[in-house]
Order: C-alpha cells, then structure tokens, then sequence
C-alpha cells in the first residue's frame, strides 16, 4: 500500500527533541526542524564529499549509501551544554559507521567496515559514554563516540545482530538475533538469554530502569515483554498485541513508582500506547491508539504510496498517571508535521492529516483554490455596527446599593455593612444618574421599532380568526421564507411576551416551521437564539402542563358540583377558559414531538367544540 | 537559565579561513556557526561587556587554512585572542578602557608574523577619564596599542574626536581611517621595516559636503569609496599619492590646488572623485570584492548594489527587506553574506546573489510613533509551551520559541507592502495570547494622513498547530469607535477577550461555534464607566471577575452577564497596567505618568494593601499561586546616589517577584534594558508547578530562569539579569529602607481618600427639612452641621 514503507524509513529524533533527522533510504539525511517545521539542512553524499581528494565524485553518488539505522546522541562535555556535541551515528548496508556532526554539518569520525555484510544497529545510553554498533557479522562494537576509535569488539551471536539497545543507566546491553541476550557493559558477560522469538527481532527497547526489555520480530504483531533480572530460563513476563507489527518501541517510566508507559509505532503508521502501573496491569492493558484521520478513498487511489502516517514519536514525560506527553511527527514524509500532544490512556486520538506537501493532480488544485476562497470567506469581518445585540451593562451595584444605602440611614449601627457599601455607594450616586439613565433610554428605543416591526411582520395576518388547517397551510405556504421566518420571529416574540394567546399563535408557528424548515436551518445563527426561546416556552409550559391539567380537572368538578346544586350559566364561561389553556399547553406539547401530524389540531379544535356543547 | 534572542547584527561577523564557519558578536559573547547548515557550533564565553570587534587572522598560506585563530575587542576594556575551533581562550590583554573599534593592520599586511608579541593594533577608545560631565572634551580617542604591551600608552593618540569612531582598514593592511562627519582621515600603517616604536603614522583627509556614513577601501588600488547620507556613492582614486607615500611632504601641499584632479574639493589629496548616485536612501553598506572589480553598496531600502568599478553597471539583489548594515565576503569566492538590521544575517552564493542560508533571530521591536510610547504591550507569551508573540517593524508578529532560542514563524497582521525605507503608516499596538495559546490578539492602528484614513482595528487569530503559525479569524473595523484599542486580556478558561479603548468603554468579545473552522468572535457585552478613558484590562485567575480600569479607578464586572460588580477606589495616576495576582484575591495595578505607583488593592476587602512609588514595565503572575512578578525601573535617584551606583552599573531595571499580600518583595534581579521590557511566568518543563521567568527586554533579548532555584542565586556578571539579591541583602537594603516609607503614607493617604466613602448620618439633611419657621438658630445650626461633619471623620477609624 504504501510505496515508501515506513519500516524503510530511518527516524531519529535529537536528544532535547528540536530536530528530527528522517532517511528515506536513498541516502539522503533530512534534518527536519521540529520548531519551525521546515527543513533545516540536508545531508547527501557526505562520506564522498569529505574525500573528494580520493575518490572521483563520478562514480559515488549520494545513492551508493545505504543507511541501515541511525541514532542521534548529544555528547557530553564539561562546559558547554548541548552546542556543538550533538552527533548523528549512522550505520551503513557497507558495513561503514559513521558519524556526523550535525551543527557543523561535517562528518566527524567514520569506521570502515567495521561489520563486514553491514550494520544493523546502534545504540547509545542516555549519557552516551560509549555507541554500540551490531551486525550482520554477528559481532558487537563499542565504539569512542568522540573519536571513533573502536574500544571492544566481540561475538554476540552466531547469526547477524538484528537490534540492539543499551539501558538508559549504561550498564546492560540487549542484543538481538532471533535470540535476545543480554550482557553485562562492563566485563561483556552474558547475562541471560530469552528465546521465543521466531524470527529476527527488529525493535529492542529498555524501560527507563532497565528492568524490563522490550522487544519485537519482524512480522509479529506483538511486543514481548522480558524481565532482565529474573530466573534463567523463563517466558516473556507480559505480551502486548497490536494490530499490526510495530517497527518502533518506546517507553518510559519505571514499574514502581509511575508505572509503565509503552509506545509503538506499527507498520501502518499507527501509533500504540500502552499503560500499567505494573507489568501485570500493562499486559491487560488495552492499547491506545493515535492514528491520522483517515482520507476519503478518492484520495488514498491519487496518492497511492504517499498517505499519511505517523512515523515517528516519542514519549516526553508523564503528566499524572495514565496520562503522557509524547511528540510525534506525522504526515507525509515529504512535510511531517510535528505535534506535542498528551496520550491520555483509554482515549483513542484521530489526528488530522494535512495534505500539506502533496503534489495535487489539476482537480485537486481546483479545489483547493476554492479552499482558499473558502479561507477567505471564514474570516469574519465586523464593522461599526457590531456592538448591536452586546449586552449592555447591568447597574445590579446600582440596586443593591439603593437598599443598602437606604440601611445606613434606618440603622447605622450596621457598622459591618458601612465598610462593604462605603466604597460602592460613591460610586451608586454617580453611576445610577447617567449610566442607568441612559441604558434605559436605549433599551425604550431599541424596545419600540421591534414591537413595530413585529406588527408590520405579521401584518396581513388576522391571528384572531380561526383558519381550517388546510386553508392556514396554503397561507404559510405562499409566504415568501424571508417573511415567513419573519413572521416567527414576531409570533414567537408575542408568545413569549403573551401578546396574543397560544391557542392562536401555535397553528402557525408550527406551520411555518414545517414549510420552512429548510430556510429556518439555513438562517442557522440567529435562528439559533429564536429556537431556543421557543423550546425553552414549551418546555416550560409542558411543566405546568400536568398542573394545569390538574387544576382544570379540579375546577371542572367543583363546577360541576356548583353546577349541579345552582344550575348558572357562568359555570361554561370559566370551563371554556381552562380548557384553552389546557388546549394551549397540549398544542406546546404537540408542537415539541409530533411533527407532521395535523390530526392533534381538529381533534382538538373538535373538543373545543364538545366543549362548548356541553 | 536560558539565554537568547541577541542581537546578531551588532558588529561586522567574519568568515573563518576555510569559509565553513561563520563568527557573529553576540552580545558579550562570539557565536560560530556552520555555514552549511546554519546551526551554531560553540560560543567564545569570556567578555563581560558587548564584542565590539572580532579579527580573524587570515591564512597566508593555503595550509593555513585550517587555522582558527581569533581576536575580539569588547567594551569590558579587554582585548582577546582565541583560538575558536575548540573553543581556547589563548590571551588577554587588558586596556582598561571601552573599545570600540579595533584593527592590526600587520595581520593582513604581513600574514606571516604570526608572533603576536609584534602586532600593533589601532584601536577607537572612549577615555572617560579625563572627560568632566558636561564638559566637551573629546572623549573617543584613536590609539596605537602594542598587543605585547598591557595598558594603552597615552601618547600614541592619534586623534581625538566626541564620540568614538569606528576604523575601517584597508584589505592590503596599509591604510586605515575614520569617518569624521563630512570627513575621511586616513593614515597608513607604517610597513617598512623600521622600528615600530618610532614610525609615525602619516594622515590625510578627504572632504565632502553631506555626511559620510561608510567608506571602504580598495583591496589592491589606492581607490576610497564613501556612502555619504543622501544616498551617493563617491570614489576616490589615487588618493593620498602626495601625503602618504611619499611621506616626506608636509602639510603646506593643501596650499597646491591640482585642477587636474576632476571633483576633488578643497585641494585633497586624491587624482579623481566620482559620485555614482543610485540609492534613495541613506549608504551603510560600502565594501568591494575580494579582487576589487566590484563595489557592492546598500542602504536603507534594503537592496544590494554590486557596481562593476570601471564601468559603473550596476547589478541588484532586490526585497531583502530591511535595512542593511553590513557586506562581508569570505575567502570561498563564491559565498558571502549580508547582514541585515531585522536581526538576520543572510549567506548569499556569489556571484547569482541568491540567498542560500538565512541565520536569524528575534526581529528587533518596531519604533512606535510617540502617542503610543509606553502603552503598547508589543510582546505576549504562551506559558505552556514557551513561545513568545512579539511585534516586529514589518507589520507582522514573530513567534518565537524562547526555550529553544529559535523563530517558529511570522505571522503578517495586515496586508500591506513593507518598504525599509518607507514611513511607517501602520502600528501594531497590541497583541495578546489565550492561557491555552490557541488564540491571538492583536490590534493595529493604520496612522491618518492629514487627518483622513486613520483606522483601528482588532484582529483574532487562531492557531493552526500544523504549520505553527495563526490565520486570521475575525477582524473587527473600529472596535471601539475612532477611539484606539488601549489593551487587550483573554478568559483564563472561556473564549472569550476584552478589549478596553481611550474612548472610554469596554468590549467583551466571544468565540461562538465550537468547530475551529467555522469560529467567529462577536461582540458580548459593551461597558463603560463614567465615559472614562479604559485603559487597562484583567481576568481573575478563575475567569468569573474583569478587572477593568477606568483611568484612576478599577471598576470589577462579572463578565458573563456584564454586571458591575464594584469599584475600587482611585489611584494617583491614571492606571496603565491590571493584572490579578493568580488565583488570590489581590490585584495588582500599575501606573507611571506623571506620577509612577505600583499598587496592590485587596478585591475582597475594596481596600489598598500597599503601594510604591515605582515605574512598572510590565506586571506577570503565577496562575496557581498567588506571587507574581512586576519588572521595574529602577529610579533616577536610586542610580544616581553613589554608593549604589556599583550595583546599578548599566542596569535600569529591576524584576520584583512578590507574594501575595506581602509588601516585601521575595527576590529581586537587576536587569538591562528594561524599558520596553516585558515579562512573563512560564510553566516548568517537567513539573508545571515549578514556574520560570522569562523576561525580555527592550531589545528582545531575552533570559528564562528558575526564580526559586538556587541557580540564579549564583551571581552572574554578566548578560542580562544579574546581581540577584534577596531582599535583606546589603545592596538593597538601602533601597527597601525607604519603599516602605512610601508604603505607610501611601497607606494613610489612600486612608484618608477613603473618607468620603463613609456613609455616616448626616443630620443636616434632617435639620433643612421643613417650614422656615422651625429652623433653628444659625450658630446652632452650623454648630450641628460642622459636628456631623466631625463625626464622620471619626468614624472612619475602625
């Protein structure tokens, strides 16, 4: 699927995290800033350009290399902090080490074949006292990292080395064929032997206190964990699956005091993370996956080869348990974009992939002009006028202050009261005679032309009389939908402030609603504001709903008692009230979850009528 | 501690002899970096003032090549050399004087000596010594100094001027001269083989009617060019034919007019002067070509000349897009550089002039038009991730990260064509960053011409992790009317800004829709205070108060329902600065014209805890706990008093970190540039609890540092902050002596102003009311009147 397979692609990140050197394995060393985002420099043909007096640039290229691992360490000097001793190890298919000086840009050592058949692994611990270089040759090499010279050298396996990996505290070294072993850094003795993988292991990694080892095979979806100071002979202490193999193994924390973290990264470009308090807990554990969204299918045939993925991340630090930092580079290889996120454990994260650095076909580029419009539009231009529907200040000092003012006056032994209103009730005179006055004037003037333009909305409009369904329907149907939504806002504004009773208003709100629902959701910002007054009515009158209905229930016994024992006619009269606000209320409820159904309006319009029968 | 953001531009940087490394004054130290990949390798750390010079000590011989030797002269008095590929510090000598320029001449004329005990060197010095205050002695002093020796000798003056001079020199090493107003002096350096003790330099002058502002000479011929103010490029050739090289004339050869000698004035001693004018602007740019075929010239506009010399054709590299302050070739002919006044130095591949490689630091602060000296907040941080928003000259905002010393990128506030030399027509005032660093702020004020065109506006940009940069979300025309945008806060939680205006209200501006693509900001609320200019705005810690000032007072509003919740009684002056201190009642306010205070109100009681009589720069503080930090200008009085002046020694500000309620401040540093500076907390790198400063100051250099580690305890001579006292210590006893002083009748008379707050009985109000008739007698009357007076006086002691 992916023309450059990320298990081909070469990723370090440097020690404080503010650079990435990725190799595609064309021989070229991108060094990418992860702060800006861009390409800092690139490294092709560095061995032939440092022996240009030897050999002829003809015959080498930059494509004759084949870089096989890398690693990025910083060394450490007495004075300087970081600057200048920041290197690059590289082990080639040639079986050269060598490593460059990445602020100076030049190589700084190299070792010819130091692994006859080629090198397979670096490593380094945190303090990067020594590089440990394995490979095919089965031997193991432990190098001067400040003048390559070769310290040791000796025989880890009778197979090629495939990986291998130095505790962060220097002391233990695992190395790995289709065996793991690991050895003591200083006298070189082997200390235990794991077996159980088939194949050859492709990622070793340490915990942070080198008491676990990580490690998994080419081709197995899981990785194994092995306790490095347990019995001889034993089995893998936990095993975490994943859906796919992972090409690279991270992990942080120790097992007593943090718990474990576990990161990898799989073939496909997910990445996995894991967590445990202890190494029981992490073997349960349910991965937590971060994957890039995935693009829609016309694309991933476009670009086949060059989707996006995450390849490379690393785990930054612990911000409480469960939860971690981790930076990750995702994206194209092309333009990687660079993240600090936080992996919380248990929360899947689909990050969104950019499609930055991707050659678009002419389609493509068409659109994406039209995205550019669309930037455009997206930016919100507000002028003069934008302050309009802002909140106005409320003077609620004002009125606290008047009963409280009014205090000292009626009780001045209130001495608690006095330091608390002293500093406000300077301000109440001068506040409440301008300010509240003139807020006050302006909410009258902006009051008054709404009322109006209410009125002019619905005029043409006789709410009063009592229109069939049909005919209402048609009505709303031949409203214009800048009118109609016009008109809801003026008929929702009379509800809310009862101008006018429900009975009248529902039938055509809800007829508006239902005809023109599709200009309604188009007007979405404002009509936002009108549909949340309206549902925040008819909820709260389908609250007092049973109430009411309780109430009509008790009235309509009670006259019906007085009914029975006077036989006065009045009893209709305050009968015919209760059920229009029975009617009312029903309709809100109508309103709220049966749309589309006519019926519920005859039929009550028919009670009304048995009603009034009665 | 971290360090950064230095100047790059401050002096000429210089090429090593194999052209891979690139030497740049930084501050107090000497940067190298790569040439190839534009990453610094190691620093020459060693001066304890600003490198005013650095030499490289060319290669005679092409296995020399690999020599990396060295010297710089600094304002510390000092003059070193070093060895820079490991980086060794080989020698000091000490002059005890600033220098400020300095050339030796035998490095280039007599590559092969390499014995340092016979270098001479020319020097340009400020001698302070003799120099009274206000007296006009001449005070920059061009010297001969004999490296093997360790104190300058006075009679090897060779000329004195106001201010020092910086000297250029020629490439062959046989001339050097300064720059004196409308006027070249030149001497040569003596070659023969004479004794150096005893060689007099021989002098000649070359005259012009506008200013000069750069001179460079030909590497091989006797050709001057000089860059002059309006922007001509005049050349001299054969100069100094009489005076210099035949040395035995005397001065009476002025008498001698040579009309052969076509536009050269005043009887100079040259054969020809031409001027060759194609810059707008001012030249500081002037230096020719390694074989002297080209003389590349720049200015002001930003543009680089290349002349061809005998025929005057001229080639450009074009849109580099700010002034240029120098032009240095290397000894690979096809690799040069171009250093820049924004702060970036440029490696251009010769002779195509494309720019190869950029080496770029903060962009210095934009010069802001007077009205707005003071009030902008041109620098805003993001405390999570430790990057810096900073307002630079070309209408954008750099963000810049300062834990890593690197620019992530720039965000361009409006579209508008930047020209170096252009009038600025537009100001960023303000920019802003969310607590979350997803959203900015910014507000720029297009100036009117002639009273037409003049437009505020406000900005909200959203942050686009991505490609690390800001679009543009919404922009508000005229936020506040015509009025100017005084400053801007963001909620510590919510979505949601306030912008306060000269014009005198506020506005509560909020993010709605949740979907980052489709966001927009409105308008809230609007709040005003009795039409008062608002000039300073503040979250709570818990985003559920707005502290907003209203010139004097502070006026708190709840910001959801824009409800004014109370008012704090008035300062002094009008305020310029509101910030709360974290999560803790307390409120800090800071004003400075004309009359400076920092003062610190208890919201919970609607009273002043205390105050001094400082100037703020800029007011931070902890989100968590309650200290918070405020960055002062150190006053007039204080540095002037002698015993003090020690410890004030070039430093104008000083950072205060208080807790709290208590007036004592908790540690103090004394700082650099602290005008225009800005300071912020910033979240720990492991442990979000434990908080660093950064503070950058006026020149966007800037420092981070671990306030309450014992690291910065250790005191540092040098750079940015130093001299860290806690407060007790001797040096600034002295001064927190006297605060307090200020503190109490601070306290009293904000007492005092409390007064009228009190709501007592007033009796009079009773007596007035009704019928005339009833009225008491007038000496009762006014008896009453001015007791209840009294009683509320009283009553004010609680």
């Amino acid at each position: 699927m992916n023309l450059v397979n990320i298990k081909d692609v070469l990723t370090s990140f440097s020690p404080a995290l503010d650079y990435l050197a990725l190799s595609t394995g064309d021989g070229r060393i991108k060094i990418w800033d992860t702060v800006k985002g861009q390409v800092q420099t690139e490294f092709a043909d560095i061995a032939s350009a440092e022996e240009t007096n030897i050999y002829t640039n003809g015959g080498k290229g930059h494509l004759s290399v084949d870089y096989t691992c890398m690693k990025w360490l910083s060394l450490e000097r007495k004075k300087k902090r970081k600057l200048g001793t920041s290197i690059l190890v590289l082990g080639t298919g040639g079986g050269d080490v060598l490593a460059l000086d990445v602020a100076s840009g030049q190589l700084k050592w190299r070792i010819s074949d130091c692994h006859p058949g080629g090198v397979n692994a670096v490593s380094s611990s945190t303090k990067a006292s020594c590089i440990y270089s394995g490979g095919a040759d089965g031997m193991v090499c432990e190098i001067d990292p400040n003048s390559g010279n070769l310290i040791r050298k000796f025989k880890a396996s009778t197979k090629a080395v495939s990986s291998l990996s130095v505790s962060p505290d220097g002391k233990i070294l695992a190395t790995a064929s289709a065996q793991l072993k690991t050895f003591n850094c200083s006298d070189l003795k082997k200390i235990h032997k794991f077996t159980g993988h088939p194949g050859g292991v492709r990622c070793v990694a340490f915990t942070e206190d080198g008491k676990y080892v990580l490690s998994s095979a080419v081709g197995e979806r899981y990785i194994a964990v092995w306790k490095t100071d347990g019995a001889k002979k034993q089995s893998a202490s936990c095993v975490l699956a994943l859906e796919h193999p992972p090409v690279f193994v991270d992990s942080w924390g120790e097992t007593d005091k943090m718990g474990l973290y576990v990161l990898a990264i799989s073939e496909v470009g997910v990445c996995y993370f894991w967590y445990g308090s202890n190494v029981e807990e992490l073997g349960n554990a349910k991965p937590t996956k971060v994957s890039l969204a995935t693009e829609d299918s016309s694309l991933k045939q476009q670009h086949k080869g060059s989707l996006p993925v995450i390849f490379a991340a690393k785990l930054q630090g612990v911000l409480k348990p469960g939860s971690a930092n981790a930076f990750i580079a995702s994206g194209l290889l092309v333009k990687p974009s660079f993240q600090k996120m936080l992996l919380q454990f248990g929360n899947d994260l689909v990050l969104n992939a950019s499609k930055n650095g991707v050659l678009l076909p002419i389609t493509q580029s068409v659109s994406k002009s039209k995205k550019g419009q669309g930037v455009q539009n997206k930016v919100t231009t507000l002028d003069r006028a934008h302050a309009e529907d802002a909140l106005l200040p409320i003077a609620r000092v004002a009125d606290l202050q008047e009963k409280k003012s009014v205090q000292p006056h009626s009780s001045d032994k209130d001495t608690d009261m006095i330091e608390q209103s002293q500093a406000v009730s300077d301000y109440v005179e001068t506040f409440s005679m301008e300010d509240k006055l003139r807020s006050l004037g302006i909410l009258k003037g902006t009051n008054e032309p709404s009322n109006l333009s209410y009125a002019s909305a619905i005029d043409g409009i006789d709410l009063e009389a009592y229109l069939p369904p049909k005919k209402l329907k048609s009505a709303v149907l031949s409203m214009e939908p800048s009118t109609a939504f016009k008109t809801l806002e003026a008929l929702a504004s009379m509800w809310q402030t009862r101008g006018c009773g429900g009975r009248y208003l529902l039938p055509w709100i809800y007829s508006i609603m239902v005809t023109h629902s599709h200009y309604i959701m188009s007007r979405e910002p404002k009509n936002h504001q009108l549909l949340s007054i309206l549902h925040k009515i008819t909820k709260s009158r389908t609250i007092a709903l049973q109430q009411l209905l309780q109430l009509s229930g008790r009235l309509q016994l009670v006259t019906a008692q007085i009914n029975k024992a006077v036989g006065n006619e009045t009893q209709t009269r305050v009968h015919e009230q209760e059920i229009d606000d029975e009617s009312e209320d029903e309709e809100e409820d109508v309103e709220e979850h049966f749309y589309g159904e006519n019926d519920n309006e005859s039929e009550l319009s028919s009670d009304e009528g048995e009603d009034k029968g009665k | 501690m971290i360090r950064g953001g230095s100047s790059y531009v401050a002096s000429a940087p210089s090429f090593s002899n194999d052209a891979k490394k690139l030497l740049v004054c930084t501050g107090n130290t000497v940067s190298v970096f790569s040439v190839a990949t534009g990453l610094k390798i190691t620093s020459l750390e060693g001066h304890t003032a600003p490198v005013t010079t650095l030499i490289v000590v060319p290669a005679s011989t092409a296995a020399q090549k690999i020599l990396c030797y060295c010297w710089t002269a600094s304002l510390d008095g000092t003059i070193r050399h070093w060895d820079f590929s490991g980086p060794e510090l080989l020698k000091t000598i000490d002059a005890h004087v600033p220098i400020y320029s300095m050339v030796i001449p035998s490095l280039l004329s007599e590559p092969h000596l390499t014995d340092s005990t016979k270098l001479v060197a020319y020097v340009s010095v400020e001698d302070a010594s003799l120099v009274k205050e206000g007296s006009k002695e001449l005070r920059g002093h061009i010297r001969r100094f004999n490296l093997a020796k360790e104190r300058l000798p006075r009679g090897d003056t060779l000329k004195e001027t106001e201010e020092p001079k910086s000297i250029v020199i020629s490439p062959s090493g046989e001339f050097f001269g300064i720059l004196h107003k409308c006027k070249i002096h030149v001497w040569d350096t003596v070659t023969s083989g004479g004794s150096i003790r005893n060689a007099v330099s021989k002098k000649m002058t070359l005259h012009h009617t506008k200013v000069i502002n750069a001179f460079a000479f030909h590497p091989t011929e006797r050709i001057i060019a000089a860059g002059d103010v309006t922007g001509r490029v005049l050349i001299w050739r054969g100069f100094g034919n009489r005076k210099l090289a035949l040395g035995s004339q005397k001065k009476n050869v002025r008498s001698v007019v040579d009309l052969d000698n076509p536009g050269v004035r005043d009887g100079d001693d040259a054969e020809s002067s031409t001027t060759w004018h194609w810059h707008s602007a001012e030249v500081n740019v002037l230096n020719f070509s390694s074989d002297g075929e080209y003389l590349y010239t720049g200015g002001r506009e930003g543009v680089l000349v290349v002349w061809k010399l005998d025929t005057g054709k001229k080639k450009f590299l074009p849109r580099i897009g700010s002034p240029l302050l120098y032009f240095m070739w290397s000894p690979d002919p096809t690799l040069s550089s171009v250093v820049c006044a924004d702060n970036q130095i440029h490696l251009l591949k010769m002779p195509s002039m494309e720019i190869l490689r950029t080496i770029s630091g903060i962009k210095p602060p934009p010069s802001l038009p007077k009205m707005y000296e003071g009030l902008a907040s041109t620098v805003a941080f993001d405390r999570s991730s430790g990057v810096a928003a900073l307002c630079t000259e070309n209408y954008c905002v750099q963000l810049y990260n300062l834990l890593n010393d690197r620019g992530i990128s720039e965000v361009q506030v409006c579209e508008r064509n930047h020209q170096p030399g252009d009038e600025i027509t537009v100001v960023v005032t303000a920019v802003a960053l969310s607590l979350d660093g997803s959203v900015m702020s910014t507000t720029e004020v297009k100036l009117a011409e002639d009273g037409i065109g003049g437009l505020v506006s406000l900005k909200f940009w959203v942050s686009e992790p991505d490609n690390k940069t800001f679009t543009l979300s919404t922009i508000v025309y005229e936020p506040h009317k015509d009025a100017g945008v005084s400053a801007i806060a963001f909620h510590p939680t919510r979505s949601m800004a306030v912008s306060t205006s000269f014009g005198g209200d506020f506005k509560i501006w909020v993010c709605n829709g949740s979907d980052k693509d489709s966001s927009s900001w409105t308008c809230h609320a609007v709040g005003s205070y009795k039409k008062k200019p608002m000039t300073a705005a503040a979250f709570s810690g818990d985003g559920t108060v707005l502290a907003v000032a209203a010139e004097k007072v502070i006026t708190l509003w709840n910001p959801g329902k824009n409800i004014l919740l109370s008012v704090l009684g008035a300062t002094l002056t009008p305020i310029t600065k509101l910030c709360f201190a974290g999560k803790s009642e307390f409120l800090v306010a800071a004003s400075h014209v004309p009359k400076p205070q920092l003062s610190v109100w208890n919201t919970s009681k609607l009273s002043l805890s205390w105050s001094y009589e400082l100037r703020i720069e800029a007011v931070t503080s902890a989100v968590d706990s309650s200290a918070f930090a405020v960055l002062a200008l150190i006053p007039e009085t204080f540095k002037k008093s002698k015993s003090k002046k020690n410890i004030f020694s070039g430093r104008d500000g000083a950072i205060l970190l208080f807790n709290g309620s208590d007036p004592k401040p908790v540690s103090i540093w004394t700082v650099i540039k602290g005008e225009g500076g800005s300071i912020s907390f910033l979240e720990g790198e492991d442990d979000k609890s434990q908080l660093r400063l950064a503070y950058v100051n006026g020149s966007h250099e800037y420092v981070v540092f671990h306030p309450n580690s014992d690291e910065t305890h250790e005191r540092c001579a040098e750079g940015l902050t130093g001299d860290e006292e806690t407060a007790g210590d001797f040096g600034y006893t002295s001064l927190y002596g006297k605060l307090p002083d200020y503190d109490k009748k601070r306290l009293e008379c904000v007492e005092s102003l409390a007064t009228p707050f009190v709501s007592s009985e007033r009796p009079w109000e009773t007596i007035f009311s009704g019928s005339t008739l009833n009225f008491p007698p007038l000496q009762k009357l006014c008896g009453e009147f001015f007791e209840s007076l009294m009683e509320k006086r009283t009553a004010v002691v609680e």
